[in-house]
């Protein structure tokens, strides 16, 4: 199956989808990703990005099975509503556990990931996912 | 300024193979034309299809529309608004004429999901999420549908059995809507056992993927005045809300749907509680009752408890069947429930529900609630 990506796209992305770089507003005190040049809640553009940790908890999640094109062998594939240590919230994959050993309020971390393979070149783009939270002693 | 609708038509959401784009939506135009009894003359023709690039490998499909249909020395244009742009192209063919830019304009909305594989259409779906950074994930308004009938679930305390309100009230209404694609009622058990999208969610929880063409004839008031019937646009708005569901505040109230719904009224200058009629976009279960406590018909968490025979408050909802079974052909969606609520101000659709009415209003939006639009209509003669 085609899933056409341009590289350049995700390059110029690096920072936002390997990093995951956000916002934070300095008028509402309030963080948010994607980055954008104005507050998504007050409007302000006196913003600051800044890196996240890349550590969250689940707030909740969903097992997808009718997947799109791209992601099909991934199937049934976890999407998890995550909350992160700087307050914003994303959704991503959740992998590296089985689903019915995901719990809302389960601490994960971001790991690099296989994302999409380019059905057309064979190219193989990668990017955040997360995982368990796995604790340093 | 008001303009004024006189006539529509929709063919039967199906497959069809046998036909490609074009075919369709000049198909769709046949009633309409044969309503008013005389060749249609347009000076512009709004076409809305969300996804004709991907499944037709075609752009300008206005202008190759408008040579079909042997239409010359006219205005063309394509709108995609996402899964709202049904109603974004009755917002420019309602603002070119009140704004006098033209008297007639042809608005046709036109999808073919038929034409390719179920995973090409989930695919082409995602689209609707911002492809630099959420589309990427894996994440379409499926998978957000899903993770906010949890959040609908827990919140105000429903089972999965009690969300079955929706498709199973769907279902008694779509088999006597002539054009709707699945016209036959299911049971509990057919829903508890169809397959899983994305749990909760099952099929029935979805819309089916068909093709549809649909089309609205919207002209100035001095042009209405020589027709018999006509049916005025009183109110049409829209709002927007954050691409992602993650960063909205409240998960459980689409903002979009609320505000176009709440300018829509104002714009027409009447109460929610004079509409009798209600075409909502209800692309999943959790969301038909997030739209309808987002324009004010229920309680927040009380829309599965207060609907009873598809009315809710003193309004009927959904009675063609909605996105659930009627079906939704993206960018012809919008345009089908204009059809719906003009044909039944004119006493032509579900009459003996509905009676005489006087308003009726419709509202369609992409994905869950990312960008919504809203209609109210008034029978003027």
């Amino acid at each position: 199956m085609m899933f056409e990506r341009s590289p350049a796209k995700i390059w110029r992305n690096r920072d936002v989808l390997y990093r995951l770089k956000y916002s934070y507003c300095r008028d509402c005190k309030r963080s948010f990703y994607p980055p954008r040049g104005r507050c998504i809640y007050c409007g302000s553009s006196n913003i600051e990005h800044r890196y996240s940790s890349g550590r969250g908890v689940v707030k909740e999640f969903t097992v997808v099975y009718q997947t799109p094109v791209g992601f099909t062998d991934m199937s049934p594939m976890v999407i998890g509503l995550i909350e992160m240590e700087e307050g914003f919230r994303l959704l991503a994959q959740i992998v590296d556990v089985k689903p019915e050993e995901i719990s809302n309020g389960m601490k994960v971390e971001a790991v690099l990931r296989r994302m999409i393979v380019d059905g057309g070149t064979g190219l193989i783009y990668y990017g955040i996912k997360f995982a368990p939270l796995i604790e340093k002693s | 300024m008001r303009s004024f609708i006189i006539s529509s038509s929709a063919v039967k959401i199906d497959r069809y193979y046998d036909k490609n784009f074009k075919e369709l939506a000049i198909e769709s135009i046949k009633d309409l034309e044969k309503k008013i009894s005389e060749p249609l003359e347009p000076e512009a023709l709004i076409i809305s299809s969300v996804a004709v690039e991907y499944l037709d490998k075609q752009s300008n499909m206005a202008g190759i529309i408008a040579d079909y249909l042997g239409l010359r020395n006219i205005r063309v244009y394509r709108v995609e608004s996402g899964e709202a742009s049904g109603l974004a192209a009755v917002q420019i063919a309602h603002s070119l004429v009140t704004s006098k830019a033209v008297k007639k304009a042809l608005v046709i909305g036109v999808d073919k999901l038929s034409d390719m594989s179920n995973a090409k259409i989930a695919e082409l779906y995602s689209y609707l999420k911002d492809s630099d950074y959420i589309q990427i994930h894996g994440v379409s308004p499926l998978s957000e549908a899903a993770l906010l009938a949890k959040i609908y679930m827990k919140t105000y305390d429903y089972s999965y059995e009690d969300l079955f309100i929706w498709p199973f009230t769907m279902h008694q209404n779509s088999p006597d809507t002539p054009h709707a694609q699945l016209r036959f009622k299911i049971s509990p058990d057919s829903y508890k056992e169809s397959p899983i999208l994305a749990e909760p969610l099952r099929l029935l929880d979805s819309y089916p993927f068909g093709d549809g063409a649909s089309a609205l004839y919207i002209v100035s008031e001095d042009v209405a005045e020589e027709y018999d019937v006509n049916v005025s646009i009183e109110g049409l708005s829209s709002s927007n809300d954050v691409n992602d569901i993650a960063s909205r505040e409240d998960l459980l109230i689409f903002s979009a749907v609320r505000d176009s719904f709440i300018k829509t009224l104002k714009m027409a200058d009447i109460e929610l509680g004079k509409l009798k009629y209600i075409e909502i976009h209800d692309n999943y279960t959790p969301n038909a009752f997030i739209v309808l406590e987002s324009i004010g018909l229920a309680d927040r968490g009380k829309a599965p408890e207060l609907l009873q025979d598809s009315m809710i408050g003193s309004a009927h909802v959904n009675l063609s069947g909605g996105l659930k079974a009627r079906g939704n052909p993206w960018g012809a969606t919008g345009i089908y429930q204009v059809h719906e609520i003009f044909s039944a101000l004119l006493g032509e659709f579900k009459k003996s529900v509905l009676g005489e009415i006087d308003y009726a209003a419709a509202q369609n939006m992409s994905g869950c609630g990312d960008v919504s639009y809203s209609i109210v209509l008034k029978r003027v003669r």
